[in-house]
């Protein structure tokens, strides 16, 4: 090969990849390797949730957030993507879950991936592990799937959790069913429930919040994960994913869960709650 | 009535998935292959049409796959390095790093380029870079076969992916740490050299030894050598995760480290080689699959980036090649093997954008852009490769003496010294040895003793080889059947020494009436007397001519002591004190032959070629075909 042919095959493949890049990066200004995040409103990332305060995943008001889990992963999402704002917005859970996020991009709501939902909403990659947990008053003894089947339970409406106690636990006599989480806890503390199901991660922020008032006695063996919701076939679904992967490849997930849920539940945290197996 | 009592549920749990999953290892290929295409696309296509995207038979929070593709994923990176003939790297070094330079930096100076022009984060165009920059040797096997394994350009290209993939891993090692955190880059050099110190150090230095020695004393069952494979890539994959390393450097290492344990065509790499084809990278690649979204994939950004890649990556890999064939003056049909060997994008490539996107550098839509650079890159390199192959010249020249060296032995407990050398013979040129137990045709008893026996003995001498046996009138003449019908380059034969009670030597059962050779390659024979599992000084007593490099005990001698054999004076008459244990002796067949006299002749080793028309007196008549009935295992 001569000099000159080589210099030309040189030149000619410089040539093609600055073409190209020229072409592409017109076409596609702004996005990254990673995707890219387009908000609703410019320079604002909008968060929908169901209640403020919500232990260990939200802290302060709806106005005034002040903390929590979901708050924070929020925050660093914003920052993330480049916008200075984080605006939240409340959605009752019922709404959030069939698709209507109130004009937010994004919900963050302690909302477990079901295929169901998925019909509705796009969901990210998931970033915390979420099984079914029994909470009880301290002094309650759950040995076994038949103590709990016993038990007066309480549970919020159109959650996984109603599905999961009907099906895994079967009680013998109705639960009761409350459309806020809130409502569902305020029954147990009444006594008028003796049980109540939770997503495990929110359940230990409870007990970690009132240890007088509530106990984490049992988990479900299940592979339920939390994951934000986005509007369904929401463009920002990649950049979302690749946010939740690089927090958990950074150690980002694992320190906020240490910070606002007392364990890191990915890793092991929550074993010392025992698994309440089904033997038949 | 009876089937409304029948409860039948939709499938599901881990048999469910399994099934769905082996359907796919067991279809893809085979559907793709009878296409003329790649099976690789037919794994990641099945992982598609599986996964999420496709039916969802595997959904979204599978843990199971992902996670035996990771297993897959260690898997994958020690085969590529314990595939890599790192013999071929010695002898072409010098072509091999400048042209594993070049091909690295060109590609990886592009991607970069295109990554930055794209306003990616900087980790992400350097990941780009490097991921661009490695190659897998695809189209190796199709070369192999049409016999150009050591022409010049082949092994320079072959020699330069030690190179290419390590450099490649070094900068996924880094940018890996990089995403730790909140640390300085200070931190991150530190963190990243003291872990590859320690990575290299037990990779290439105690695992050798580690398995060396669980192969000598766990050796004798198969199942536990490869399982002994399995955990030092493991091991070192740990290792590098201690260190913040992605584990598929430590594996990669592993296999670097345990080259010359496990020859190319020996037994263990055959297994090695099996559960990783039908099984381990499958499943990775099926794991692959599941991420794979055509509805990504056909998006104009996608293409439009598979398009830039593409450029960047061929672009870069053919002028690397384009410069190499003028700087060592090849032709341009080996500047094309350059190419085609080198611009194959597989194994690494896959493993650093999965890791790429774990770490959530990479979008789907940048794996998917990368999934197309494969799909084109094997095909260039594949339809590259067996043009260039055509118009190359056959190498010239024997295959070198331990590629496949037969051991004789006609009583296993004569065995070690024989194997212990062909070990070091054959190690020295990444060659593999093939035991070989002779039963005499009028031999009253039932082999399965002594089989059991020179098993034990192959496990000690820690030569990874089947045991084969044959009826034979004689050692010689069995090992020789043998060693033509395995094309063997070096054929040694046990012998005892003379006070062992019973003994003949094998060159003694000569058969009477020689006859011409029918013309099929007979391999260079050597006797071996005595027993040793390591191996002392070396010493020759040969002749001048047999001090040329084309003879045998030559050849051994230079290989067996690297260069440094003593050459012993021809009235040299104090033998006695020669053969010390483990010492190794290189004679002419007469002096063999007088030397196995002396009473402590067991005590180390001598070996002395067999005169060619003993070969040829013992070849006579013989095909190099062997009847199926006589040979038992």
């Amino acid at each position: 090969m001569t000099a000159a042919r080589l210099r030309g095959l040189l030149s000619a493949a410089v040539l093609a990849v600055l073409l190209a890049l020229g072409v592409l990066g017109c076409a596609n200004a702004g996005s990254g390797a990673a995707g890219s995040f387009s908000p609703r409103t410019p320079n604002t990332l909008t968060v929908a949730t169901a209640q403020v305060p919500d232990p260990g995943f939200w802290a302060g008001t709806i106005a005034h957030p002040t903390g929590g889990f979901e708050y924070e992963l929020a925050k660093r999402l914003a920052s993330r993507f480049g916008l200075a704002k984080l605006k939240v917005v409340e959605v009752p859970f019922h709404k959030l879950v069939r698709g209507y996020l109130g004009g937010a991009d994004m919900a963050l709501s302690d909302i477990t991936i079901t295929e169901a939902r998925a019909e509705h909403l796009d969901f990210s990659d998931s970033y915390l592990k979420a099984p079914p947990s029994i909470v009880v008053r301290p002094g309650t003894e759950v040995a076994d799937i038949n103590a709990a089947r016993g038990l007066r339970w309480a549970v919020q409406h159109d959650t996984t959790l109603k599905e999961v106690l009907e099906e895994s636990i079967e009680p013998t006599t109705t639960p009761l069913v409350f459309e806020h989480q809130r409502e569902v806890l305020a029954a147990l503390r009444s006594a008028r429930a003796n049980a109540v199901m939770l997503d495990l991660p929110i359940a230990l922020a409870y007990a970690h919040e009132a240890p007088r008032q509530y106990q984490v006695v049992a988990q479900l063996p299940s592979e339920a994960r939390l994951g934000i919701a986005l509007p369904s076939g929401s463009r920002n679904t990649e950049a979302v994913d690749s946010a939740i992967r690089r927090f958990t490849a950074d150690g980002t997930i694992k320190e906020l869960a240490q910070r606002w849920l007392h364990a890191d539940i990915e890793e092991g945290g929550a074993e010392g709650v025992p698994v309440l197996r089904d033997e038949e | 009535m009876m089937l409304a009592l029948i409860e039948i549920s939709s499938p599901k749990g881990a048999p469910w998935e399994f099934l769905v999953v082996f359907a796919v290892l067991l279809l893809g290929p085979v559907l793709f292959r009878r296409f003329g295409i790649s099976g690789i696309i037919g794994l990641l296509l099945g992982g598609y049409v599986i996964g999420p995207h496709g039916l969802s038979l595997i959904g979204a929070g599978n843990d199971t796959l992902p996670d035996l593709g990771q297993l897959g994923l260690l898997y994958l990176m020690f085969v590529a390095g314990v595939e890599i003939d790192l013999n071929l790297l010695s002898r072409y070094r010098r072509s091999a790093v400048s042209f594993g330079v070049l091909t690295f930096v060109l590609p990886f100076a592009l991607g970069v380029l295109v990554g930055f022009a794209l306003g990616w984060e900087a980790l992400a165009a350097i990941l780009l870079g490097s991921l661009l920059a490695s190659h897998t040797l695809i189209s190796y096997p199709a070369v192999k076969d049409a016999g150009l394994a050591s022409d010049p350009a082949v092994a320079t290209a072959v020699g330069s992916t030690v190179l290419t993939d390590t450099l490649a891993l070094v900068v996924l090692a880094v940018v890996a740490g990089s995403v730790g955190g909140h640390r300085t880059t200070l931190d991150i050099a530190a963190q990243i050299v003291v872990g590859m110190g320690a990575l290299v150090g037990y990779s290439l230095f105690v695992l050798p030894i580690l398995a060396g020695w669980a192969f000598r004393w766990f050796g004798t069952e198969r199942s536990v050598r490869y399982v002994v494979a399995i955990t030092a890539f493991l091991s070192a994959a740990t290792i590098a995760e201690l260190f913040g390393i992605e584990g598929i450097v430590g594996a990669f290492f592993a296999g670097l480290g345990m080259n010359r344990l496990v020859p190319n065509e020996g037994e263990l790499m055959d297994r090695i080689e099996f559960f990783g084809g039908a099984v381990f990278i499958p499943v990775f690649l099926v794991s692959v699959g599941l991420i794979l979204n055509p509805s990504v994939m056909v998006k104009g950004e996608t293409l439009g980036l598979a398009g830039l890649f593409i450029v960047a990556c061929l672009g870069g890999k053919a002028i690397a090649a384009a410069i190499s064939a003028r700087l060592f003056h090849f032709s341009r049909s080996q500047a094309g093997l350059l190419f085609s060997l080198s611009s194959a994008q597989a194994a690494a490539t896959l493993a650093a954008t999965v890791i790429g996107f774990q770490l959530g550098l990479f979008s789907s839509t940048v794996v998917n852009a990368v999934l197309v650079l494969i799909l084109v890159s094997v095909l260039a390199s594949t339809i590259s490769g067996s043009r260039a192959a055509e118009h190359v010249a056959l190498p010239k020249g024997p295959k070198p003496l331990g590629t496949r060296v037969v051991v004789g032995v006609g009583d296993p407990e004569l065995a070690l010294g024989a194997l212990t050398l062909a070990r070091r013979v054959a190690r020295a040129d990444g060659g593999v040895v093939h035991p070989l137990l002779v039963v005499p045709e009028s031999a009253p008893f039932s082999p399965k003793a002594a089989l059991a026996r020179l098993a034990e003995i192959v496990a000690v001498a820690d030569v990874d080889g089947q045991v084969m046996t044959i009826v034979d009138r004689s050692v010689l003449h069995g090992a020789l059947r043998i060693g033509r019908s395995r094309e063997a380059t070096l054929v040694l034969v046990a012998e005892p020494v003379a006070e062992q009670p019973g003994a003949q030597p094998a060159s003694a059962t000569a058969a009477a009436g020689a006859r011409e050779e029918d013309g099929s390659p007979v391999p260079p024979v050597a006797v071996v007397r005595g027993n040793a599992t390591r191996l002392g000084a070396v010493r020759t007593r040969l002749d001048d001519d047999e001090l040329e490099p084309q003879s045998v005990a030559g050849e051994m001698a230079r290989r067996v002591s690297s260069g440094s054999a003593q050459r012993l004076d021809d009235d040299h008459a104090d033998w006695a004190q020669l053969l010390a244990p483990g010492d190794v002796t290189f004679v002419s067949s007469e002096l063999g032959e007088t030397l196995a006299k002396l009473p402590n002749a067991a005590a180390g080793l001598v070996v002395s070629t067999v005169a060619d028309w003993l070969i040829r007196e013992e070849t006579a008549g013989d095909s190099s075909e062997l009847p199926g009935d006589e040979r038992i295992g």
